[in-house]
This record gives C-alpha cells, structure tokens and sequence, in this order.
C-alpha cells in the first residue's frame, strides 16, 4: 500500500492521491469488512453449536429444528459464502508468497478454486434441499 | 505481489502475522471439512455417527485447537483492522497483540471446560 502512495504522489506532483483502485485493493477492503462480518458469524456459530450445546446433541433433529427458522438458514449460508470467499482469498496470498513457479502455481491455484467452488455448491445445497 | 508488500518489520508484528497466516489456513482446512461433514444431513445415519465420532476425547482436544485458531484470528484480525482503518487509534501494537493473544488463551480455556466436560464426568 505505502509504495501505492508513494509512487501516486510522484506522478501527481502535491495532488492528493489518484482515485483509482485495482483488484488488489477491493481484495484488500473485502478482506476486512467480511472478517469484520465473519468475526461475529463465526463466534456466534461457535458460541452455539460448541458451548452451548454439546457437540454430540448437535444431531439431525437438531438441525432440523434449528433450521425450521429460514433466517438461520440464512446466517449458516452466510457464513459459508463468506468465509469459503474470505478463506480462499488467503489462500491465494499464502499460494501468491509460496508456490513460485508459474505453472505450478497455476495448477495449484486451479485445484484451490475448484475444491472451493464445488464446496460452495455442495453447501449450498445441503442448506437449500435440507427437510 | 512484491515480497515487499506480504512481509511485516518488527519481531512481534511478525509473529502476529505467522500466527495470523498458520491459524486462518487451518480454520479453513477445518471448514472444507466441516462442510463435507454437514452434507450428510439427508443422511441421518451417517451424519449422527459422524457426530458421536466427534464425541470422542481426541477430536474434542482438536475442537479446542478449532477455538484458539478461530479465536486468535478473529481477535488478531480485529487488530489488523484497527491498525488498517484508525492507525492513530493504536499506538502500542505489541501491547495489543500481547492482549488479544492473552485474550485468545483465556479464552479458549474458559471453553475448553465446556467442550471436554462431558469427557470428564464420563458422560461420553
């Protein structure tokens, strides 16, 4: 971000710096509004279905009941959108940083967003089809 | 990306961020799992004997490794925002850091009585 500033500042002269953003900066922003959302999502998720109740009671009829109020099909599907977005774009960080041979990468980066989006599928339907 | 803009200065900052990268990898090793797991449900058999499995005392103590990771992330990332959006906001980092992984510690051991309770009084 600084070397951003930077380097706008040079080219502006004194003028404030330019208003255009690249993909890199709304990665940069989603990451931190949707932590912010997944932090209370997550925790309240967390707080529920650990604490609250024992994870072996956590049973189908369990869902079932739970899931009989649609906004907590809603939340759960959130919470799966989210942090399925918010954790494959860290992983492409963490691939970004590691895996430095670009076919590698790429190959690597393909699996990643494949597992993730049929992982999404899956879970979407599981939250949709479920009776 | 540049080397430049993934790498922290400073010894806490950087551990903060180790810390930050290993946990958030594992919550999310945890979640591709934990969506397999869910999509049992239209199969009632194989879902409540995968969560008598879950019962059981060692995935219990991954569950509290679950918590911490979860917690310190959430925690850390919150810091990270801060630091992002109000940089005048915080002026001691580390003491911060020191504080939310305190905070992170107390507690996953406040829930990890919950969690292995029912290990304990032998219910399980």
């Amino acid at each position: 971000m600084a070397s951003t500033i930077k380097r706008d500042s040079i080219e502006n002269g004194s003028q404030r710096r330019s208003p255009r953003q690249n993909f890199e900066t709304w990665s940069w922003l989603f990451m931190r509004v949707s932590g912010i959302v997944l932090f209370f999502l997550a925790l309240v998720h967390f707080f529920i279905m650990h604490i609250m109740h024992d994870v072996t009671t956590t049973t189908v009829a369990f869902v079932a009941a739970r899931w009989s109020n649609p906004l907590w099909r809603v939340f759960d599907w959130l919470l799966l959108a989210l942090g399925l977005l918010h954790g494959t774009n860290g992983l492409r960080y963490i691939m970004d940083d590691y895996v430095r041979s670009p076919v590698r990468r790429m190959i690597v980066k393909a699996s990643v967003y494949g597992v993730s989006g049929v992982l999404f599928f899956i879970g979407t339907l599981t939250i949709v089809t479920f009776k | 990306m540049s080397p430049s803009s993934t790498m922290y200065k400073g010894k806490t900052g950087q551990w903060a961020f180790v810390l930050h990268r290993v946990t958030g990898f594992l919550v999310f090793m945890f979640i591709l799992l934990h969506i397999v797991d869910v999509s049992t449900l239209n199969s009632p058999h194989i879902y409540n004997s995968i969560h008598r499995l879950y019962g059981n005392v060692f995935l219990r103590l991954f569950e509290v490794g679950l918590l911490f990771a979860l917690l310190y992330h959430a925690l850390n990332g919150l810091r990270v925002v801060m630091i992002d959006f109000f940089p005048k906001a915080i002026k001691n980092e580390k003491g911060v850091f020191l504080f939310m992984l305190s905070l992170a510690v107390i507690m996953t051991l406040v829930g990890a009585v919950f969690i292995l309770k029912p290990f304990v009084t032998g219910k399980v």
